[in-house]
């Protein structure tokens, strides 16, 4: 199949940088040791809030690490906004396959990358600091990566949509700043999303950036709570139906700018 | 040479003030963007009270020192941030044949007036914790006279550390990835107490990456957590002595560069 060929390429092509990614895993890891070590000093002597012992918030922190460079550590705006400016977008509409799967495709193989040169060894040298944690049930693992893969999904199409914002204002900088700080505000990264105090608690997990995060990691703890997948599903339809709206209207949309 | 940089740094302002409107959306949304990010840190210290024994407030100093001192490193030095791209793609080659030291013309080249907003951002909560210590009865008199100490040895100790990445970017050509480990996190680290942290961390934070002397040590005398009276003396000391260290090995390395010949 012919979007399973453009994951493959685009995994191979970044297969190029392994060594550099391995400084950068243990810059990564630095990240997780300090947040561990804030959530230590945070929790110990204290009387416990649900489930959040020191150890499980340890291993909260170190799955998050490791699920993030699936799910939200991708390219600003899945690239789309660089092939507007140079006009290569013009190219890529006229090609015989959908411009969204296409595109989906190609951050797909560099998440697949991620997945196997960053998310995995992150995880393992976390692991090393806060213990394994391996689930009881086997199902588990399934539940997981079903979960992690709707994560990686909604994460790809409001990467997609920031993107292709792109079609009216050409730049999108800021676009892609305030999604991010959205998805690590909300998403559960530092504090898993069901400690947030007051109206935030309450609503961040409906909202699609605790898709991203929260539910993924709470899923391989066995801690999610059953609606958790369907936030997920659901958020998913909703975001694909407005993605192909959104290209439909940008491919009416498209000019090319003069160079 | 100081005529030249603030002629320089004015040509460079009057450019991107030409945008004013580009300017303050930016600075807006970098502020709000970091408000985001206190919040965070509000909603753990609102929950469980205190880390350590530092409650909100006191974080909140620790925070907005850090903050508003890595804003002004990126406000003033987005180019040495950026250095990379000079290296990789031979950029460095026009200024090394201009007569002015390749330092000051990467640093009036450009300024990354968006940081304003994080400044802002940083003394903001300065603001509000100073209040609330005042409203605890703490007396915040030292408090007020220390920050702005605090801000610029911060600012000139996050440069240092830029610039020694920048100068060690010669031999390894990249910078990118180890920003992450000498700036990123450990600003990151910097916003709440050094002490929690491994002893190794804890080691790296008093030596080749100080941030420590920047918030951490200075709070802890006058917070009145058990630091020695002059702890806050340590600060710009510490920041002079990061500068001239870091000065030393970004002119080693300069003289190390190779053009990439394209």
């Amino acid at each position: 199949m012919v979007y399973w060929r453009i994951i493959r390429k685009s995994y191979r092509r970044n297969l190029q940088y392994r060594l550099s990614h391995v400084i950068n895993n243990v810059a990564s890891s630095i990240f997780g040791l300090v947040f561990i070590a804030i959530w230590t000093g945070v929790l110990s002597g204290k009387q416990v809030y649900g489930p959040y012992d020191v150890k499980t918030m340890g291993y909260y922190i170190a799955i998050c690490q490791s699920v993030l460079w699936m799910t939200t550590f991708m390219s600003p705006g899945l690239n789309v906004q660089i092939a507007v400016r140079s006009g290569a977008v013009s190219l890529d509409m006229i090609k015989p396959v959908h411009y969204l799967w296409y595109m989906l495709s190609q951050e797909f193989g560099r998440l697949l990358y991620n997945a196997c040169y960053r998310s995995v060894p992150i995880g393992l040298l976390l692991g090393l600091a806060v213990g394994f944690f391996f689930p009881s049930d086997p199902f588990t693992y399934f539940w997981f990566i079903l979960s992690l893969l709707l994560g990686t999904y909604v994460g790809m199409l409001l990467f997609y949509l920031a993107g292709i914002s792109s079609f009216w204002t050409t730049e999108i900088r800021w676009v892609h700043l305030i999604l991010l700080s959205l998805i690590f505000g909300l998403g559960g990264q530092m504090i898993p999303i069901d400690l947030m105090p007051g109206m935030i608690g309450e609503v961040a997990p409906y909202l699609p950036f605790s898709a991203m995060i929260y539910y993924p990691v709470m899923t391989l703890l066995e801690l999610a709570p059953p609606y958790g997948m369907l936030v997920q599903a659901g958020w998913a339809l909703v975001l694909t139906a407005v993605a192909l709206l959104v290209t439909n209207i940008a491919r009416r949309k498209l000019e090319i700018q003069g160079g | 040479m100081f005529a030249l940089y603030r002629k320089l740094i004015a040509a460079s302002i009057r450019s991107q003030m030409q945008y004013k409107i580009n300017f303050v959306t930016s600075a807006a949304t970098t502020g709000m963007i970091m408000v985001l990010d206190f919040i965070i840190l509000s909603a753990i210290l609102y929950r469980f009270h205190d880390v350590v024994g530092w409650n909100i407030y006191e974080v909140g100093m620790l925070y907005g020192i850090s903050s508003a001192s890595v804003s002004l490193y990126r406000l003033f030095a987005p180019e040495i941030n950026d250095f990379e791209k000079y290296i990789v793609q031979g950029e460095l080659d026009q200024l090394l044949i201009r007569p002015v030291s390749p330092l000051l013309l990467l640093l009036t080249r450009n300024l990354d007036l968006s940081r304003v907003g994080g400044v802002v951002q940083g003394m903001s909560v300065l603001v509000v914790s100073l209040s609330g210590l005042a409203a605890e009865g703490k007396s915040i008199m030292g408090l007020v006279l220390f920050s702005p100490i605090a801000i610029l040895s911060g600012g000139v100790i996050y440069f240092s550390i830029g610039l020694a990445t920048a100068g060690v970017a010669f031999w390894t050509h990249q910078m990118k990835d180890m920003l992450t480990f000498t700036i990123y996190a450990p600003a990151n680290a910097s916003n709440y107490p050094i002490g929690l942290y491994p002893n190794w961390l804890k080691w790296l934070f008093f030596s080749a990456i100080p941030i420590a002397y920047m918030n951490y040590l200075p709070m802890l005398t006058l917070l009145g957590k058990g630091g020695a009276w002059f702890y806050p003396i340590l600060t710009p000391v510490a920041a002079a002595i990061a500068f001239y260290f870091a000065r030393m090995l970004w002119n080693v390395g300069i003289r190390h560069y190779h053009s990439t010949g394209s």
